[in-house]
């Protein structure tokens, strides 16, 4: 048994699927696909969405949605975890996100455009919500505080960046994942790209016509197995391995032949010392877009063939942006230990152009790895395997 | 690990030759930029005049990016160039670009078509410029660099969290070169925000070791340092250790600190009880300009120093506290420098920077 193996001792996750794991879990169970018309802001566009409901109110922070969606993550992985305020304690804080990371308040900005002057009460609230330093200064912690930009690979980006910080000896414990909020900038940016569905998605199906945009956070406690051992702390849950890499190819579409996925995909597999037969799941980014899937879909049966159970967790969380590596790497840990995946929501007919198809209906597993990928704009992919370590 | 190359892009020019002119000839007056909230529509900035950049096909190669990406891809290119290192594309490296505000003009800019247009009429190509990763993906495109590549803020400590998680890309052997670097731009909102909130020089000079009260002029550019294991000629230094929100286990005391005070912050005092008396202290922010990422050009002035063997004098070198400033420039022995950037919660980084033997 290895000392330094990263264990996964803590997760939190709220989405439209649930606020809270047990939700989620029954949600998937069922197939609830919890979408519907925004309501968050006012707005003439009429794509669906998946918006978290009932946001317990002791996390309500009025212009902070996606810090609010964090702080409760957080807060559910830390019992999870059984770890209280820890003064002093070398925890790292690495968080992914989009929306938290610009000042892209519309009132704020169009009142300055107006007046050449504004109310510097969104600024105040962007200058002191960087997500990674607010929980950082929350725990008293010392350590790395690091808050991803990367786009819609931020959580899992985040995720890898503590298995390092964590491996180098930064931190004894690390707190990773993502959180974003629907917010309205985005929401045209993406129906301006084309690339956003009018119904609910449907990742990976023949006729797929785009995403859903969501929210949520999805957030891991990681500790060596040295660390939780001296706090009496046990899981079988473990972080094996992280692999990210560019395509260098183009701003908004991946490279056709998949190049940076297969690369993060072996880099992770690489790290976590495993062959693509040893994976028994792979939670995939499938976002339902037409070229996103057909390049994930296209790929993952390269590298680990077309009989590899797959699927994707979108149809009931919508795409979640900088939250939704953190909710995946969540979903896969969860796979692992309910030994069940959900159907993928949404697929219906495969399509004859991607070489393999995600499962129809809640499927046992039955091994012990899987892996969770995220491809982002910017050409940035990113995956990570996880494990649960055998009973002894 | 070693800073093998470094790339600079501020008002003084492209390049570390540039960079190296600024600090040997000392504080130049920043350019007056119009502002329609200031006193008299004008108002102090250093400012990067891209079109004076002579690397035309780099350009090139990104004519559809914004401002912001365009200064990153610029810096990380003499990086890579300074460096020496050949066949970079066929290598392993990773980019960590790190950013305090990101691409918040063409933010801005996207607003605007939201409130111009409607929300249905918006421009999918301002917006996929808005996103802060694609100063990165520009990066990677214009260079052919297909490793990890990352895009982090954490406002002052943007620069050296990136720095830090370098060192670990490299440790782990997830890459063998990091070009790690930051950027930020000027804007007239974030202008705004800072005039609301900051006192503006008015004559143009921060004054670095006044700590409180401060003044600040808004910089923009960009810094980045090719990073590796290895030790090439042309390297610069090496960099013993990074200490972000922790304390770092230092066995010497430096000869040299460079702080980041540069008036962003209303008190800055807290630099005068950190710096070793036995330490000669210098600032750079003159040169730049006040930017939360600023610590990217004092760690290019450190690697530089340490190369050369020389001091470059402070630019502005009121000194109402008495510290033991450098104040001349020369010929000079220098085994370690420390690049310190505190905020004003008592936050603090450090980053070691010391002469390769």
């Amino acid at each position: 048994m290895n000392d330094d193996t990263i264990l996964i001792t803590g997760m939190g996750a709220l989405s439209a699927a649930g606020n809270t794991i047990a939700e989620t879990l029954a949600s998937f169970e069922r197939g609830a696909r919890n979408a519907g018309q925004v309501t968050l802001f006012p707005t003439k566009l009429k794509y669906p969405a998946f918006e978290v409901r009932n946001l317990p109110q002791q996390y309500a922070l009025e212009g902070q949605r996606t810090l609010s969606l964090a702080l409760a993550a957080v807060d559910q992985a830390l019992a999870d975890a059984g770890l209280a305020q820890k003064p002093g304690l070398r925890i790292g804080v690495c968080m992914g996100t989009t929306v938290a990371s610009q000042l892209n308040d519309l009132a704020f900005y169009t009142a300055y455009r107006e007046r050449g002057a504004a109310p510097m009460t969104a600024v105040d609230r962007f200058l002191k919500g960087n997500i990674a330093e607010v929980v950082s200064r929350k725990l008293k912690a010392r350590g790395p505080a690091l808050t991803v930009v990367n786009a819609c690979s931020s959580g899992t980006d985040a995720i890898g960046v503590a298995l390092s910080w964590l491996k180098a000896g930064l931190c004894d414990i690390a707190i990773a994942g993502g959180a974003d909020e629907l917010n309205h900038v985005p929401y045209c940016g993406f129906a301006s790209l084309g690339i956003v569905n009018a119904d609910l998605c449907s990742p990976f199906d023949r006729d797929r016509k785009g995403l859903n945009l969501g929210e949520g956070a999805g957030v891991l406690v990681l500790e060596r197995r040295s660390a939780a051992f001296k706090r009496g702390k046990h899981s079988d849950l473990v972080l094996l391995g992280f692999g990210a890499s560019c395509d260098a190819y183009h701003l908004t579409a991946p490279s056709p032949e998949g190049v940076g996925l297969k690369a993060s995909l072996k880099t992770a597999l690489r790290e976590a010392d495993l062959n693509a037969a040893d994976v028994s799941f792979v939670n995939a980014h499938g976002t339902g877009t037409k070229d996103n899937d057909l390049v994930e879909g296209n790929t993952l049966a390269e590298l680990f063939g077309r009989d590899l159970t797959m699927l994707s967790t979108k149809g009931y969380t919508g795409h979640t942006l900088g939250a939704a590596g953190g909710l995946e790497a969540v979903f896969t840990a969860l796979g692992l230990r309910e030994a069940w995946i959900p159907a993928s929501a949404g697929f219906v007919n495969r399509d004859e152009g991607i070489a393999l198809a995600p499962v129809r209906e809640n499927t046992a597993i039955r091994g012990r790895f899987a892996v969770s990928t995220s491809l982002a704009f910017g050409g940035n992919n990113a995956a990570i395997v996880i494990g649960r370590e055998a009973s002894q | 690990m070693n800073i093998l190359g470094v790339g600079t892009i501020f008002q003084g020019g492209v390049g570390m030759r540039s960079f190296e002119k600024a600090l040997e000839q000392g504080w130049t007056k920043p350019s007056d930029m119009d502002a329609k909230w200031a006193a008299g529509g004008k108002h102090p900035v250093y400012q990067v005049n891209i079109d004076a950049a002579p690397d035309r096909a780099v350009l090139k190669k990104i004519r559809r990016a914004d401002r912001l990406s365009k200064m990153a891809v610029l810096a990380a290119a003499e990086a890579v160039k300074d460096s020496a290192v050949a066949d970079l594309q066929h290598k392993s490296v990773g980019i960590i670009l790190a950013t305090a505000f990101g691409a918040h003009v063409t933010t801005f800019g996207f607003l605007d078509t939201i409130l111009d247009f409607g929300e249905a009429a918006v421009s999918p190509t301002i917006f996929s410029n808005s996103v802060h990763n694609a100063a990165a993906s520009y990066i990677s495109t214009a260079l052919d660099i297909k490793g990890p590549t990352l895009t982090v803020t954490q406002f002052r400590f943007s620069f050296a969290a990136a720095l830090q998680l370098a060192a670990t890309w490299l440790e782990l052997s997830r890459c063998d070169y990091v070009l790690a670097g930051a950027v930020d731009q000027l804007g007239d909102v974030l202008e705004y925000v800072a005039s609301r909130k900051l006192a503006v020089a008015a004559d143009g000079k921060i004054r670095p070791f006044s700590f409180q009260p401060t003044a600040h002029v808004p910089g923009e550019g960009a810094a980045f340092v090719l990073l590796g294991n290895e030790q090439t000629g042309h390297a610069y230094c090496t960099v013993p250790s990074i200490a972000v929100n922790d304390d770092a286990e230092q066995a010497t005391t430096p000869d040299v600190i460079i702080i980041d005070a540069d008036g962003m912050q209303p008190d800055e005092s807290i630099y005068a009880s950190q710096v070793s008396p036995a330490s000669i202290v210098t600032a750079y922010s003159p040169l730049f300009g006040s930017m939360m990422t600023g610590g990217m050009f004092n760690t290019a002035a450190a690697a530089l120093m340490l190369k050369r063997q020389q001091y470059y004098a402070a630019p502005v070198a009121d000194n109402p506290r008495g510290l033991k400033i450098m104040d001349r420039s020369g010929p000079a022995s220098i085994q370690a420098i420390d690049c310190l950037c505190c905020d004003c919660s008592g936050t603090k980084a450090a980053i070691r920077l010391a002469a390769l033997r």
